[in-house]
């Protein structure tokens, strides 16, 4: 069976897979974005908790992928929850680095200016130091989305959703006449995904970044 | 030492200001008093680390004091909310500091929003502000930093410190960082500015040249801020309280002067002019009734438009107004005689036409001119030690 009769046959089914996928990153994403542009707000101006956190993050980064879907079954159980959890712990690091290394870009004299104005420490944040850091964060949140896509696959080993189910299932069957297309389709689907979440954060990067400011 | 002469209510007064920075035993500013006049420009000057931006950033304490008291209008002001404090006081920083993601209206709106005004008024005000600093509101208002060159956001920082009217501005080396020839312009341009808005400018520079141009009065500062010398530029030219002040202001002080005078102070020469619409023989008769080699053309408005030297009448196919060549040293009344000098030198006909604000001819300063003054100003300086030698003998100590 070749691929292209495999998805003739299959493509309504791998559609709604990949909607699963793309559903459950962008869920992960979002939660790893708020959590990890925190932590690096918390932690940019001071030396040890910057590292601290820094390394926690990258910690999370090196932990084998099945090792820590199974390790979150005992408290999580299976399915959705366990997959989220682990997503976003991957989705950390390059979201606080970036966070860190953007603030701690933002030209000293233009926060000096702000506060010679009178802006308080909080709006200095919001309104100078973010929108400036904005475009070197979101290339982070850019690069932990499709480190996320791929590892998303991994998540059907504790019955997650998404494309890695029919990645599962096909190397249960192997030597099956569907097995390869079946796996070749998913893989195709992952790589489909990831280049639109990735050509999805270049435009919003480029809708929310000020034209003073941009390339 | 106490320096100051004035017997109105300072603007600013700075009481036993001290700083000493943490992990340091030396104080960066130590026990300073300084009474900074209402609507003049005072200006910190000293060699690198005697503290000057520091005692500037104590004043909107960007660094809170370790002891002493600053007083703004009165009031003291050391413990009020330092963000509040900001907001009273413009600030202008040499980097400019414009926020590069805001457009310049945004940026010049930055205090008027956080007290509160209202929309129209605030679109009103940036647009007054950009006319002041002589940035065309409808071409400049939506643009970004990056699209304006080192001058032009030098004058969009000034216009953003002046957005809510705030009565003191402090500026640290706030032309610093632009090229000699666009300095020497934004600097008359701020003097012009501060005849109308007269407000009190505490302005750090590192450089002497500029702290007599900019400066209604100078401070000059030893290491640890301690005042040498609190007082005008005249003054501090023609007596220098010390050896220090004295090298401070190195050679050349007579020249340096030149800086002081404005061309507006000194009596004009008066130059043989004729219309754009004389005929030749007009011309020929002013230039005859005069000693000078050649006459100035001026248009309907009064505005130079040639010079035309005796043989240029010879060529009778040229109209009036197109014959001679370009009158070139164009200055303005509050321009320096220094400056009324380096124009000089690039003339043919050897002076300096001076206009008013519209472009009108007024007359014409010339190298006797300026060689007088120099006289004149040696006299005084001479005259003045004197006077000055002979009180010390008479009262034993003389200051300010």
């Amino acid at each position: 069976m070749s691929i292209l009769d495999y998805l003739n046959d299959q493509g309504d089914r791998l559609f709604d897979l990949g909607i699963e996928h793309l559903v459950i990153v962008l869920i992960s994403v979002t939660l790893s974005t708020s959590i990890g542009v925190t932590l690096g707000i918390l932690t940019y101006r001071t030396e040890a908790p910057r590292q601290a956190a820094l390394r926690l993050t990258g910690v999370f980064l090196t932990i084998p992928s099945f090792a820590l879907f199974g390790l979150l079954i005992a408290p999580l159980g299976l399915g959705t929850s366990p997959v989220v959890v682990a997503l976003v712990m991957y989705g950390l690091l390059p979201i606080v680095r970036n966070t860190i290394t953007g603030l701690r870009t933002v030209d000293p004299a233009i926060v000096e200016s702000a506060q010679g104005m009178g802006m308080g420490r909080y709006r200095r944040l919001l309104r100078i130091e973010l929108p400036l850091a904005w475009p070197v964060i979101i290339t982070g949140v850019r690069v932990s989305a499709v480190i996320i896509v791929g590892i998303a696959a991994i998540g059907a080993v504790v019955n997650g959703p998404g494309l890695g189910k029919d990645i599962f299932r096909a190397l249960a069957r192997v030597g099956t006449p569907t097995a390869i297309p079946q796996a070749l389709s998913a893989v195709l689907g992952i790589i489909i995904i990831a280049i639109l979440i990735d050509f999805f954060f270049l435009i919003v990067a480029r809708l929310t970044t000020s034209r003073g400011i941009r390339a | 030492m106490s320096t100051t002469t004035s017997t109105a209510e300072p603007m600013i007064r700075l009481e036993g200001l001290t700083k000493v920075f943490p992990g340091q035993k030396k104080p960066a500013v130590e026990s300073l008093d300084m009474d900074i006049p209402a609507g003049e420009i005072v200006v910190l000057v000293g060699p690198s680390g005697c503290g000057k931006t520091t005692t500037m950033r104590l004043i909107n304490r960007l660094i809170e004091p370790t002891s002493g008291r600053i007083i703004l209008e009165g009031e003291d002001v050391t413990d009020v909310n330092p963000d509040k404090l900001r907001r009273r006081i413009g600030y202008v920083i040499q980097q400019v500091g414009l926020f590069p993601h805001q457009t310049i209206s945004d940026n010049i709106a930055t205090v008027p929003k956080m007290l509160g005004w209202d929309s129209p008024r605030i679109k009103s005000r940036v647009d007054e502000l950009l006319s002041m600093v002589g940035l065309e509101p409808a071409t400049y208002r939506e643009r970004y930093p990056k699209h304006l060159s080192g001058g032009q956001r030098q004058r969009a920082g000034v216009a953003r410190a002046l957005s809510a009217d705030p009565p003191v501005m402090l500026m640290d080396e706030p032309f610093g960082a632009i090229d000699p020839i666009t300095r020497d312009r934004l600097q008359n341009e701020f003097l012009r500015l501060q005849e109308t808005i007269r407000k009190t400018i505490i302005f750090v520079t590192h450089d002497i040249d500029e702290a007599i141009k900019m400066g209604d009065r100078i401070a000059i500062l030893r290491e640890g801020s301690a005042i040498a010398q609190y007082d005008t530029p005249e003054r501090i030219l023609s007596a220098p309280t010390d050896d220090f002040v004295a090298d401070f202001i190195g050679a050349g002080a007579s020249l340096k002067r030149l800086n002081l005078s404005r061309v507006r102070d000194i009596a004009l020469v008066d130059w043989p002019t004729a219309g754009t619409n004389s005929s030749r023989a007009e011309v020929l008769a002013a230039l005859r009734a005069s000693d000078k080699g050649a006459v100035l053309i001026l248009d309907e408005q009064r505005r130079p438009v040639r010079w035309i030297s005796g043989r240029d009448l010879g060529r009778e196919d040229e109209p009036i107004a197109e014959a001679g060549h370009l009158p070139e040293a164009i200055i303005q009344p509050n321009a320096t005689l220094a400056d009324a000098l380096n124009e000089m030198l690039k003339s043919r006909v050897g002076c300096a036409i001076v206009v008013d604000q519209s472009g009108a001819y007024q007359g014409t300063v010339d190298f006797a001119t300026v060689s007088g003054e120099i006289q004149d100003m040696r006299r005084d300086a001479r005259e003045r030690s004197r006077a000055e030698a002979e009180g010390i003998h008479a009262e034993g100590s003389v200051n300010g």
